[in-house]
């Protein structure tokens, strides 16, 4: 369904892709996960055609997606900047989804709208932060895509719509499988939702894994710094914290060759995300 | 229910839930159990997730599968799960039990005194 090698992507003189690959083969929900301006907007841009690619190759549904067509009526990127006509009602944009792509879904748009009591007769620029991440999202799962690109799809949603639509996107990923890729700042709280995990830093793909191996990946140690120390696991450690006596460390299970007086615990997710791109040690040396 | 906040991955809280349905003969031998997109709606979670937990409890020969038609409970599913989790679970939960009286310095006499006392309710 996706296939990138080598992808790079320049924005004048700056690097924002540098040696990107990975595929996707099959219908999953993949969470992409990265710090800040590492480039996730622009992956997602590329994959939907919306931006050509400086370097590399790139593949959506069997094709280069700039310019392409097929690419275009198989591929949804919903983002909080996406482009309506001002003037337009939602029923106008609707009808405009409905004639563009192949298995849009329209009692199903309508339906969670009227769930999120969104009024069809509104128009898009006059919706608020909120109720405009709800239309946008509902129309994006409405498109029924072969590839669903999701870039940050709850901003400004309130807690309890968030809940819900994230029940929407499953529900509708179970009815109708696809490619949803999710952007998000916040992996804990899609964690249960997604599949695999790829997470990019510094232009490039850190990690792409099923999330139950994310989780299953590093471990905390935690106990005496003096038996820590004993360990000789240095150059495994992805995090250190002391104090006095009290040590803490996150390593990675597969270089530990044995536990004894120290208590060992699970790291989530999104903490094994955070180790992996932590630039400078982390917030704790800034008070050094 | 599930606990997405525990640390014990879902995938294995999904089997473990199975588990108990056997156990409390809710699913008994050869019922058909819970496909992996019934119980991604029921518990909100990915179906990939639930079907890792159903594939756990295949390997263990808790489950069988019947091509196309889905997964079923095996002959000895409760018996082999009784046994399974009076070896780990059982253990691990008296070990940490034995941890917490030493580091409260409870003698065994009142250990096991407190144990006769939650037997009989």
């Amino acid at each position: 369904m996706i296939h990138v090698k080598q992808l790079e992507k320049k924005f004048r003189k700056k690097n924002v892709l540098t040696n990107l690959s990975f595929a996707v083969e099959e219908p999953k929900i993949i969470a992409l996960i990265g710090r800040n301006g590492v480039g996730k907007s622009t992956l997602l841009k590329l994959l939907a055609g919306h931006l050509k690619p400086t370097k590399g190759q790139l593949e959506v549904v069997g094709e280069k997606p700039f310019n392409s067509l097929k690419v275009a009526s198989n591929t949804i990127l919903i983002q909080e900047e996406i482009a309506f006509p001002q003037y337009f009602t939602l029923v106008d944009i609707l009808q405009q989804g409905k004639q563009f792509y192949p298995n849009w879904q329209q009692e199903l748009a309508e339906k969670l709208l009227a769930y999120a009591d969104i009024p069809l007769k509104s128009h898009h620029s006059k919706l608020s932060t909120g109720q405009r991440a709800v239309f946008n999202l509902v129309y994006g799962l409405a498109t029924r895509c072969a590839v669903t690109l999701l870039d940050e799809p709850m901003n400004g949603m309130d807690e309890a719509i968030r809940s819900d639509f994230y029940r929407a996107i499953l529900k509708e990923y179970i009815a109708y499988p696809r490619c949803i890729i999710i952007s998000s700042h916040y992996l804990a709280e899609i964690n249960h939702l997604v599949e695999d995990i790829l997470l990019i830093d510094k232009g490039a793909i850190t990690l792409y894994a099923p999330i139950h191996e994310v989780q299953e990946m590093a471990v905390k140690l935690r106990g005496n710094k003096a038996v820590i120390d004993s360990m000789e696991i240095d150059e495994a450690i992805l995090y250190r914290y002391t104090e006095d006596q009290f040590c803490e460390v996150v390593v990675f299970p597969e270089r530990l060759e044995q536990v004894t007086g120290v208590e060992v615990l699970p790291v989530s997710a999104s903490e094994v995300c955070k180790y992996m791109t932590d630039r400078k040690g982390g917030i704790d040396d800034v008070f050094k | 229910m599930l606990n997405p906040n525990s640390q014990v991955p879902i995938y294995i809280q999904i089997a473990e839930w199975i588990e108990n349905e056997i156990l409390a003969e809710r699913l008994v031998a050869d019922d058909k159990v819970y496909s992996q997109y019934q119980l991604a709606e029921m518990f909100n979670i990915n179906p990939a997730t639930a079907g890792k937990g159903l594939t756990i409890l295949l390997e263990q020969d808790i489950l069988y599968k019947k091509r196309g038609l889905g997964m079923f409970v095996a002959e000895q599913a409760k018996d082999n799960i009784i046994t399974a989790r009076r070896t780990h679970t059982l253990n691990a939960l008296v070990e940490e039990l034995v941890a917490e009286a030493r580091r409260l310095s409870v003698p065994d006499e009142e250990l096991i005194g407190l144990i006769e006392k939650v037997q009989k309710g």
